[in-house]
């Protein structure tokens, strides 16, 4: 019982193992004999190809398991790799658009000011907690519209400018990392801000985001660019190579950004109060709520991670591509739902992890790669991914034994539930029972 | 009371992000034009139809007489189609569509043939013969001139021998299809040359063709040729078998749409050994329309030809297009 309830919970990896195997068995040879996809190299080649899903695929679970989702990541990535792409391309960014400009500090300014009145808001809050109400964080146009906007446009466009203006390109290279990322950032805390103090729902507010930050990120790349290419003209120095090659000839650095983010935000979900948070209230938000939690102040936190991780996704794409281009991302919010999907994550939310996402992400990853060296037909290969969410998901959702068991041995397997099990099995009409006869009491 | 502080956050934002917008986005009155000529364009986000969009505009600049509106159809059939009807309730005198895709824009299209404004179809066709004009490149053609340059490339016809890596566009798209065909049509007449991959689609983009490249080079020790049947693909092969030290081995990379500051660029780099030129029909499109607006009978189909570029003449077109 033990055994199977352990093989029950550790499917997910049986089913990477299983994975594995299929394309060891079946991988082609090199002439002189090697198991091609049992190779090191394909092996860090692929691990190299999903980090970008996977960077994505990680800040899209946080937001899960609190509930929400995030449909704006690949526009967000989208909008980073242009960034990325601009400040390396063109330093200076006079001959970027001139609308462009105002608009990544227009938004810029806005989030960072949020951002502050947000903080401030929290602050404030904290001082209530003694007095047992509970505050909305409101936004109050008389407070926030003054001192915080102000300085966040200060501070954003100094931050531009002074970055875009380097001289020295190695310093360059270092505003790169920082700004795409912190302008993603920024759009993250938008989408966040408008969830939690607007209270909306996250699928419309990031469904306008991943809408208008293609609209951006077109606008800052110039109406006449639909790629910014990184090799006329190109800055990109030996630092920023680095970004696509072999660390120590042993991991190639995307992956190790992924490894990275799966570790840390593993961590944090495992071992903080943050993370136990986020498992309360994507769990039940009203009782996370009544049990004090600043359900909003974790909300937000996500939404921003999730853009931050979308910027660093944009920036290892300019590395690995070569360009950045506005519609960089399109469809990768899909592949990053299914990713956390097939690892177990629930899209209700509270349930699930990130290692189950960075099982997930590779299954995808591997599938391709064993569809790939199999030479399959695209279109059959769009099929067969299908087909795995499918089959992946209803393992994880269904127990496969009981799917089977209510086909074909359903008298059978019920003959044979031992009464203790049976007994847990008839607690949900015990339970309603239970309800009812309060109801009635409080009727009476 | 937080809800109307919140609408008065919005509209505060809403209108500080006009003012930085209306400056920026405001034209002066034209002078009234002769003529009004419309252009529905299906995408802007690919850097083919930018050139596309460029040539016309550059083309525009020329005709006094003509006032150009250009819509992007955003790659949504549907938002083209209200485009498509937009313009035509505009009563443009000459309506110009490079359709997203034959079927769906069809109905569209005898709209205003019906509403008696001339239609000029550029690049893809619509499936109706009452069109005024068909402008665009032959991809068959285009696809055979590569297939042909490949063949001279692996060593001449009889004797060509060789592992080709061809890499598609969209799986559904024609003119993947008749690049294919037109490039197979010479090269399956050669028993040496090998296929190696089997109808994989980078998708027009250089990402993908960059993912299926390093998978090929893994899966086969010895590959000659790469053939893509747009540029960015190539360049992605090309950085993937430079990524994997054997960008050098593979000497031949072809690709197909001879932009400028993509495909010409790289020929000229020695990047890709050669690129096929496939005209963007803007410029020729507009003159059309001018014809059309004065008068003259336009003759039903016009075939843009094609321009095989190598490291010769590269240098050339990049210094025309003041590249270089």
């Amino acid at each position: 019982m033990t055994l199977l309830r352990l093989l029950s919970r550790t499917k997910l990896y049986w089913g990477l193992l299983i994975i594995c195997l299929i394309g060891a068995l079946t991988s082609p040879h090199t002439s002189s004999g090697n198991n091609i996809f049992m190779s090191y190299a394909n092996l860090t080649d692929v691990l190299r190809q999903v980090s970008i899903t996977g960077l994505v695929a990680t800040g899209m679970t946080l937001v899960i398991l609190l509930g929400g989702i995030d449909l704006s990541v690949g526009s967000v990535m989208g909008f980073s790799t242009v960034i990325c792409a601009m400040l390396l391309t063109k330093p200076g960014w006079t001959s970027a658009s001139v609308m462009g400009v105002p608009a990544a500090v227009l938004v810029c300014a806005v989030a960072v000011a949020l951002t502050a009145r947000f903080i401030f808001a929290g602050l404030a809050r904290s001082r209530d907690v003694g007095t047992g109400r509970r505050r909305e964080i409101a936004l109050s146009p008389r407070r926030s519209v003054g001192i915080p906007v102000l300085l966040g446009i200060i501070v954003a466009t100094a931050v531009a400018w002074w970055t875009a203006s380097q001289v020295p390109v190695k310093f360059g290279v270092l505003g790169v990392l920082l700004v795409a990322p912190c302008l993603a950032l920024a759009l993250g805390a938008i989408n966040g801000l408008l969830i939690v103090s607007g209270r909306l729902q996250p699928f419309i507010v990031t469904l306008a985001m991943m809408v208008s930050a293609l609209g951006i990120a077109r606008l800052t790349a110039g109406q006449d660019n639909a790629v910014v290419p990184v090799y006329t003209g190109t800055n990109a120095t030996e630092a920023f190579e680095l970004l696509r090659s072999m660390l120590w000839g042993v991991l190639p650095v995307p992956s190790v950004f992924f490894l990275a983010a799966i570790i840390l935000f593993g961590a944090i979900l495992r071992f903080t109060t943050f993370g136990r948070y986020a498992y309360a209230i994507g769990g039940n938000v009203e009782a996370a709520k009544l049990s004090g939690i600043k359900v909003a102040q974790v909300q937000f936190t996500a939404y921003l991670l999730s853009g931050l991780l979308a910027g660093i996704a944009g920036v290892l794409f300019v590395a690995q591509y070569r360009q950045g281009k506005p519609d960089a991302g399109a469809g990768l919010e899909l592949d990053a739902i299914a990713a956390v999907v097939i690892g177990g994550t629930s899209l209700m939310g509270g349930r699930g992890g990130l290692a189950g996402t960075f099982v997930g992400v590779l299954i995808f990853g591997l599938l391709s790669d064993i569809l790939q060296l199999q030479n399959i037909d695209s279109n059959v290969q769009l099929l067969m991914k299908g087909l795995i969410i499918v089959c992946t998901v209803l393992v994880q959702e269904q127990n496969l034994g009981q799917l089977i068991s209510r086909w074909r041995f359903s008298r059978s397997w019920e003959a044979s539930v031992d009464p203790k099990t049976a007994e847990s099995h008839r607690l949900p009409s015990a339970a309603k029972a239970q309800f009812a006869r309060e109801d009635l009491d409080e009727a009476s | 009371m937080k809800r109307r502080e919140f609408l008065k956050l919005s509209t505060t934002m809403a209108g500080a992000a006009m003012t930085v917008y209306i400056p920026a986005g405001w034209r002066p009155a034209k002078a009234a034009a002769k003529w009004k000529v419309g252009f529905s364009q299906c995408t802007t986000l690919e850097p083919w139809r930018v050139q596309f969009n460029k040539d016309i505009q550059a083309e525009a600049k020329n005709q006094p007489d003509v006032d150009l509106v250009i819509t992007d159809g955003q790659d949504k059939t549907e938002k083209q189609v209200a485009d498509c009807e937009n313009l035509i309730v505009q009563q443009v005198n000459v309506l110009l569509i490079s359709p997203k895709e034959s079927a769906g824009l069809t109905g569209v299209v005898e709209k205003a043939i019906d509403a008696k404004i001339p239609v000029i179809v550029l690049d893809r066709n619509v499936e109706t013969k009452r069109i005024t004009q068909f402008i665009g490149g032959d991809n068959v053609a285009i696809g055979k001139a590569a297939g042909e340059h490949a063949v001279k490339l692996l060593g001449g016809p009889g004797k060509a021998a060789g592992n080709v890596v061809e890499i598609w566009g969209g799986m559904g798209t024609q003119p993947a299809h008749d690049r294919h065909d037109g490039f197979h049509a010479f090269t399956d007449k050669e028993p040496g040359i090998k296929n190696l991959l089997n109808n994989q689609s980078g998708d027009w983009k250089q990402d993908k063709a960059y993912n299926i490249m390093t998978t090929a080079l893994r899966n086969n020790e010895k590959i000659d040729l790469v053939y893509g049947h747009n540029d960015p693909m190539a360049y992605g092969a090309y950085l993937a078998a430079k990524d994997a030290g054997r960008d050098k081995d593979i000497k031949f990379i072809l690709g197909i749409d001879g932009l400028p500051d993509e495909g010409v660029t790289w020929v000229a780099k020695g990047q890709l050994t050669a690129t096929f030129l496939y005209a963007t029909p803007g410029a020729e499109g507009l003159r059309q329309a001018v014809k059309l607006l004065k008068g003259e009978k336009l003759q039903p189909v016009i075939t843009l030809p094609t321009m095989l570029i190598t490291k010769d003449n590269a240098p050339e077109i990049l210094k025309k297009n003041g590249l270089l």
